[in-house]
């Protein structure tokens, strides 16, 4: 499998939040669903922009994004292309733009996201809806 | 003398704050070079005042002394060094990124955490890289206080550890970049730390009972470390030449008292004992008498003290307590450097309250708490709590993985716990259950005394930063932490007591203080001048010279505080509230001034 995901996150301490004022459910289970799609053998890299502004800087379609100012954040891409925007995707849907086939019992217990997916279209903060 | 003889290159000042670790350090610097060896001095304090110690403008980078050939000083200023790293980080992207992302970079590296990391990457560099400190002989530091310079010294173990086990790689020490390149420069300082051959541990105290037992409590948490290298220093050591004075008699009492109680491992360490002098240890000329073979009451250092008559008046701290109490409920917080006895004040402000009839919360933030010993017991009205960094820590991380985590695989929660073991965390849970506190005076009177000024400062910016952040973001801070700086800020609601001795450094530290807590809005209520021996009648010579010399600071404060309230020196009776705070003239061995 040759495809790469790019996970273009907003400025953090670090990847799970736990170092904000509040820990963001959102972010300890998208880290732990790129942890389960690195297993499968998906290549994920992640960019934080307080740590890695550069890959912000070199990636023009990130760059351009950003224009429209750091809501876009995060930013999903599959390739150079821009798959999800604003809005951590669930492990389905990573699943799915990376081409790799979940079997039931890889995936997180329901009630984690379930009801909060990327669908919403709102950059979910809160644990669930 | 023996401690300078056998001193090897790295020497660590630690101590309770108060003890005089600068005065130490910096006399033990000066005298080293003038020896004719090459000398550095550095300080980790957050809030140093290196500077006007040693009568020179210092740096981040080694500045020469003025007057002491060989000797030269700088300061880690964690803010600045945070300063400086963001900058590094940011600048490249200035005009690349849009502004909005430039700005949120700025802010994320704007918290506690950079902060306490960016001060632990200069102070690596000095004690991990020989070649940083080639050029001395000796590197002394003068480190901070007790709380904080034991958690900068466990953060090489903690940190090695960390590193080693991080296996994710995605952990919350991200405000260093590259992290895991400095990790040979972080093993080198573990490695010099604990290597007797080149680092001693020098643990300085008073000969007051406290203090010993905070030096004693050092030690043993040290050795755990690894750090076996270890020495005692008591400074300030007083002998009443006139036995006429019952202040003099009954302050050497106090201290050969203190000194007889000393506890088992401090007592088998090689110690110094250095004199009481009778002026302040400010300026070179000063600091060499420490460590000088004379009598204590030799050399008239001091400019001509003010006359008597010049200096304002001195209400006690009961004065202030109806004041304190008119809005029937807030928070009151006692602040200032170590040592100056916030406890005492807190505990003394909380009895007051309590005997007028107010329900009282007496609590603290110091990670060396004695709230409870100063209290001596239950009191009608007072409940008593401590905020404990390692419980509140474990408390918040068991929060944290039961809600955050609660609907996570074993490889996600795996990777939760793992970022909740960085250092940020503490910062966090303690902040947390501050803002708790402050809460609680909503319902009644809340007393806390506060962490010594260098963390307290880190916990205000915490505050500062919070506030923007928890605005910022729609996550799911409690009420009391977003509500936490507009009541810090509420002149009605909180009421800040500055507390000092009558001693330039004291001083101008609570002045440093009141100035930073000015910038955030927080206005405070009063000062309170500690330990004073203003309303005593002294006729030792060594007092009477300490007596005149405070007069200038009773000056200095009354331009500077909105209210002012006096505490007569007094020794403390063993495991009472000293209720003799509130009835100075019938104190056996106070006796009024006229």
């Amino acid at each position: 499998m040759s495809v790469t995901i790019r996970v273009f996150d907003p400025a953090m301490c670090c990847s799970t939040g736990v170092c904000g004022p509040s820990v963001d459910p959102e972010l300890a289970r998208f880290a732990a669903d790129v942890d389960w799609l690195e297993k499968q053998g998906v290549t994920v890299e992640r960019f934080n922009l307080s740590q890695q502004p550069a890959a912000f800087a070199e990636t023009p379609a990130v760059k351009e994004a950003l224009g429209r100012g750091t809501e876009v954040l995060p930013l999903v891409l599959v390739g150079d292309r821009i798959a999800v925007e604003g809005a951590y995707p669930s492990r389905e849907t990573l699943a799915a733009l990376a081409g790799v086939v979940v079997k039931k019992l890889d995936v997180a217990p329901a009630g984690s996201t379930g009801c909060c997916g990327p669908s919403t279209g709102a950059k979910s903060k809160t644990s669930c809806c | 003398m023996d401690f300078l003889e056998r001193a090897p290159r790295n020497l660590f000042f630690t101590g309770k704050g108060g003890v005089g670790k600068t005065s130490v350090a910096c006399a033990t610097a000066i005298a080293l070079a003038e020896r004719g060896r090459r000398v550095l001095l550095v300080s980790t304090d957050p809030a140093s005042n290196l500077d006007e110690v040693l009568e020179t403008p210092l740096a981040g980078e080694p500045r020469a002394v003025t007057g002491v050939t060989g000797l030269y000083a700088l300061n880690i200023d964690p803010e600045a060094a945070a300063h400086a790293y963001r900058e590094k980080m940011v600048g490249p992207y200035r005009g690349v990124l849009p502004d909005a992302a430039v700005r949120s970079i700025e802010e994320q590296l704007s918290g506690a955490c950079t902060v306490e990391i960016a001060a632990f990457d200069e102070f690596s560099k000095l004690l991990g890289d020989a070649r940083a400190t080639a050029d001395f002989d000796h590197v002394v530091f003068d480190t901070a206080p007790t709380g904080h310079t034991l958690r900068l010294l466990e953060l090489p173990a903690a940190w090695t550890g960390f590193l080693e086990t991080n296996v994710g790689g995605t952990s919350c020490l991200g405000p260093l970049a590259g992290l895991k390149a400095q990790q040979a420069l972080y093993d080198g300082s573990r490695a010099a730390l604990i290597d007797g051959t080149r680092t001693a541990l020098v643990l300085v105290s008073r000969a007051d009972v406290a203090a010993l037992r905070e030096a004693e409590r050092t030690h043993g948490e040290l050795a755990a470390l690894g750090i076996e290298r270890q020495e005692l220093v008591i400074n300030g050591l007083f002998r009443a030449e006139d036995l006429a004075d019952q202040v003099a008699v009954a302050m050497e009492r106090r201290g050969t008292d203190a000194m007889a109680t000393m506890p088992a491992g401090l007592r088998a360490l090689s110690r110094t004992e250095l004199p009481l002098l009778p002026f302040g240890l400010v300026g070179v000329a000063a600091l060499r008498q420490l460590f000088a073979k004379t009598g204590a009451a030799t050399a008239p250092l001091m400019a001509a003290p003010l006359e008597e008559a010049a200096a304002p008046a001195a209400p006690p701290l009961a004065a202030l307590v109806p004041a304190l109490e008119t809005s029937g409920h807030g928070v009151i917080m006692t602040m200032g450097k170590g040592g100056v006895g916030k406890t005492s004040v807190a505990v003394n402000v909380a009895v007051e309250l309590a005997r007028r009839g107010h329900k009282v919360h007496l609590t603290t933030t110091d990670p060396a708490a004695h709230v409870e010993e100063t209290l001596g017991g239950a009191v009608d009205g007072i409940r008593v709590s401590r905020i404990d960094p390692a419980a509140e820590t474990r408390a918040y991380s068991e929060e944290v993985l039961r809600t955050a985590g609660a609907n996570l695989d074993a490889a996600g929660r795996a990777l939760l716990e793992e970022d909740l073991r960085s250092p940020c965390t503490e910062e966090i849970a303690v902040f947390r259950a501050f803002a708790r506190i402050v809460d609680d005076g909503e319902h009644g009177f809340v007393v806390i005394d506060t962490a010594p000024t260098g963390h307290t400062l880190l916990l205000l910016d915490a505050a500062e930063s919070y506030h923007r952040e928890v605005l910022r973001t729609s996550g799911s801070a409690p009420e009391e932490v977003r509500r936490l700086l507009p009541r810090l800020r509420d002149a009605a609601f909180t009421k800040i007591l500055l507390v000092t001795l009558p001693e330039a450094t004291p001083v101008h530290e609570a002045a440093a203080l009141q100035r930073d807590l000015e910038r955030a809005d927080i206005r405070p209520f009063g000062w309170v001048i500690n330990q004073s021996l203003k309303p005593l009648r002294v006729t030792d010579p060594v007092l009477v010279r300490r007596r005149e010399s405070e007069a200038r600071f009773h000056v200095e404060v009354a331009a500077l505080a909105p209210r002012v309230a006096v505490v007569p020196w007094s020794a403390p009776a063993k495991a009472q509230p000293r209720l003799d705070f509130f009835a100075t003239s019938e104190s056996p061995r106070a006796e009024a001034a006229p």
